[in-house]
């Protein structure tokens, strides 16, 4: 019999009872959208991973204060990241070539008869800097590949120097809305304002910025925010020391796992931190680089590809096995005319090549159904907050072929009975 | 549609036709050494009460089987021993099947049922134009769209016959073809495939019923699995 005509029959097969048909596909219709959609997810929560971290740069090591929750807060779990500790590290540790330290907190902000309560970011001047060439944030309506600039970040004024920040300046750099709230209108530049009662020359102030990420705008308010150098910051924000956040960064990139071991040496020996019992350090900081970090989510990203890999075997092949089930339910049923076929001339392969398409044609449009269906439920997914879920192109057709292959591989038994039928037989069956 | 009307050669040539069905540990011995010959354009009427063999000789001399036993010639060619695909050739390019219940597939149309055979002969082209000739031989030129279950029995039995029609067989086998018919039509039946028989056609009729096996030329009588 020629294709077309075996294509026929068994669409004719399958229309024969639609609602059978349907059920034996729903198995693997979620199967193939429970791939699609995971796999999804995946791509999702890498690239949140990746974005979270775009900004540390492939030289630098973070270095973070270690916490403990205690009498349900957190507190810290030893001594303290001090501005000491950051400020001195270059000098101290050989590999490490120069650090960015930063504290956030709030503050009252006062000019004449306005006062806000705002954030107040304390940095050294080359955070500033790194701040601006980050890339999370850039002027409002900046040209997309147009390489950034510190000086596109200033709107008008200067930002303050290391000088500054080493003698405790009492300078400070406006966002562009709290200039605005502040002096309505008026030039802020060269006059004084006070932070939390403190005296603070305005220097500057930062252009209008807005989030690269176009979904991010509407939450975040970075045009509201005032810079100080970090040590004014510590002294006018805080009745004790805060625990700084230091990025240091790295002379040679090839020398990064050597450097973070001259790190911890140096931090070890500044918390006083000695092995214990075990011949372990206790550390009170943490240390990590953008390879640490990449290399976790790898890891986690390959455990849950394989995850994934069973999950897809067991529902496809339960879906299989309902291909299967079906498949034998209707060749038995077809036996009488599966005995005619064979009497007017039908061979094995005829009835094999029947049936097997009959399957196929089944699990296709099943796998078919599947990925619409994954591709849908995507977007919803979104709300598991694992990321913006992102779906992957490959995952289309190798999907579809996983659910051929189901089809084919399971359809193939009652493919093979069907035709192993003795035609005698077949033509009595009642 | 005229059949091959040479020599008056031998359609069927069985020698010594044995064929013994192992059930468990018994045997049973269906056909014990059948000779029959048949010749080109005989209509032939084989009867024997139940369990005489005729179903066995039946379906041995459609290719449906295989003989334990002995020799069958088909059309010259000895189909004693073929293997499965070899004999579903032979049945599909030598013998019109027409069976008490019919057989037809009911999902599909009288046109496309008498076509079938032609389908698995990969003529799919002529396949319809030649099943629409076969219909129109069995006067079902105004049913051919049709399906089994829109159409009275003796129709069915019609489109059965123009099915075995359309490969333009060496022989028709007849397999009880009245025995699910009442009276009048089955005489209808009869009278068709005796008019098939009179253009050519070898008829090979399998019945119980005295009264159809008068339209034979000639009656097999079978018993124990023996010709008498």
């Amino acid at each position: 019999m020629s294709f077309l005509n075996t294509l026929r029959t068994a669409l004719r097969g399958i229309t024969m009872n639609k609602l059978r048909a349907a059920l034996t596909a729903l198995g693997i219709i979620i199967g193939v959208a429970s791939v699609i959609t995971t796999l999804a997810l995946g791509n999702g929560a890498r690239n949140a991973v990746e974005e979270k971290f775009r900004h540390l740069g492939s030289d630098e090591i973070q270095i973070s204060s270690k916490q403990t929750i205690e009498d349900g807060g957190l507190v810290p779990f030893g001594e303290i990241l001090s501005y000491e500790d950051g400020l001195l590290m270059p000098g101290e540790v050989e590999l490490i070539d120069r650090t960015e330290l930063s504290v956030q907190g709030e503050g009252k902000v006062r000019h004449g008869r306005q006062v806000l309560d705002m954030p107040i970011v304390g940095l050294t001047a080359d955070a500033l800097l790194d701040a601006a060439e980050q890339g999370q944030v850039q002027p409002v309506a900046w040209p997309e590949g147009e390489p950034l600039h510190l000086e596109a970040f200033i709107d008008h004024g200067r930002v303050f120097t290391t000088e500054e920040v080493l003698i405790q300046a009492d300078v400070c750099v406006l966002g562009y809305q709290t200039a605005d709230d502040l002096f309505e209108g008026d030039e802020p530049v060269g006059e004084v304002i006070r932070v939390n009662r403190e005296r603070c020359l305005v220097i500057g102030v930062i252009a209008e910025l807005e989030t690269v990420d176009p979904e991010q705008r509407n939450r975040s308010r970075v045009n509201e925010a005032l810079y100080m150098p970090i040590s004014t910051a510590i002294m006018n924000l805080y009745d004790e020391e805060p625990s700084v956040s230091i990025v240091a960064h790295v002379e040679d990139e090839s020398r990064m796992a050597e450097a973070k071991s001259q790190v911890a040496a140096y931090l070890r020996q500044r918390h006083n931190i000695e092995k214990d019992s075990e011949g372990e350090y206790e550390d009170d900081f943490s240390l990590s680089t953008k390879k640490d970090i990449l290399g976790a989510q790898q890891e986690a990203a390959q455990t849950f590809s394989f995850l994934l890999v069973a999950l897809a075997i067991v529902s496809l092949t339960v879906g299989g096995i309902g291909i299967m089930n079906v498949m034998l339910v209707s060749v038995t049923e077809r036996t009488r005319e599966i005995g005619v076929r064979m009497a007017v001339g039908a061979r094995q392969r005829d009835i094999v090549m029947q049936f097997m398409l009959e399957t196929t044609l089944l699990s296709a449009a099943s796998g078919l159904l599947g990925i619409a269906v994954g591709v849908l439920i995507i977007p919803l997914t979104a709300i598991l907050n694992q990321g913006t879920p992102v779906l992957d192109p490959l995952s289309i057709p190798i999907s579809f072929l996983v659910a051929l292959l189901t089809g084919s591989i399971f359809g193939l038994y009652p493919a093979i009975r069907a035709a192993s039928f003795d035609p005698v037989r077949a033509l009595r069956y009642e | 549609m005229k059949a091959k009307r040479s020599s008056n050669h031998n359609v069927i040539e069985t020698y010594d036709l044995t064929k013994v069905y192992s059930m468990g540990e018994t045997e049973v011995h269906a056909l014990q050494g059948v000779d029959v010959r048949v010749e080109m354009g005989e209509f032939i009427a084989l009867m024997g009460p139940s369990g005489s063999g005729k179903s066995t000789l039946m379906h041995l001399l459609g290719c449906l089987d295989t003989p334990t036993a002995g020799t069958y010639v088909l059309e010259g060619q000895d189909v004693s021993a073929l293997s499965n695909d070899e004999r579903a050739r032979m049945r599909n390019k030598h013998i019109g099947f027409v069976f008490q219940t019919f057989n037809l597939l009911s999902r599909i149309s009288a046109l496309e049922n008498v076509a079938l055979p032609l389908l698995y002969r990969r003529e799919a082209e002529e396949a319809l134009q030649r099943a629409n000739i076969a219909l129109s031989r069995v006067g079902l030129d105004e049913r051919t769209t049709h399906r089994p279950a829109e159409l009275s029995g003796g129709e069915r039995q019609r489109v059965a016959i123009a099915r075995a029609l359309a490969i333009n067989p060496a022989l028709i086998l007849a397999d009880e073809p009245t025995g699910n018919l009442d009276s009048a039509t089955g005489t209808t039946i009869m009278h068709l495939l005796r008019s098939l028989n009179e253009e050519g056609r070898t008829v090979v009729l399998v019945t119980h019923d005295a009264q159809v096996a008068d339209y034979a030329h000639r009656k097999l009588q079978m018993c124990d699995g023996r010709m008498v």
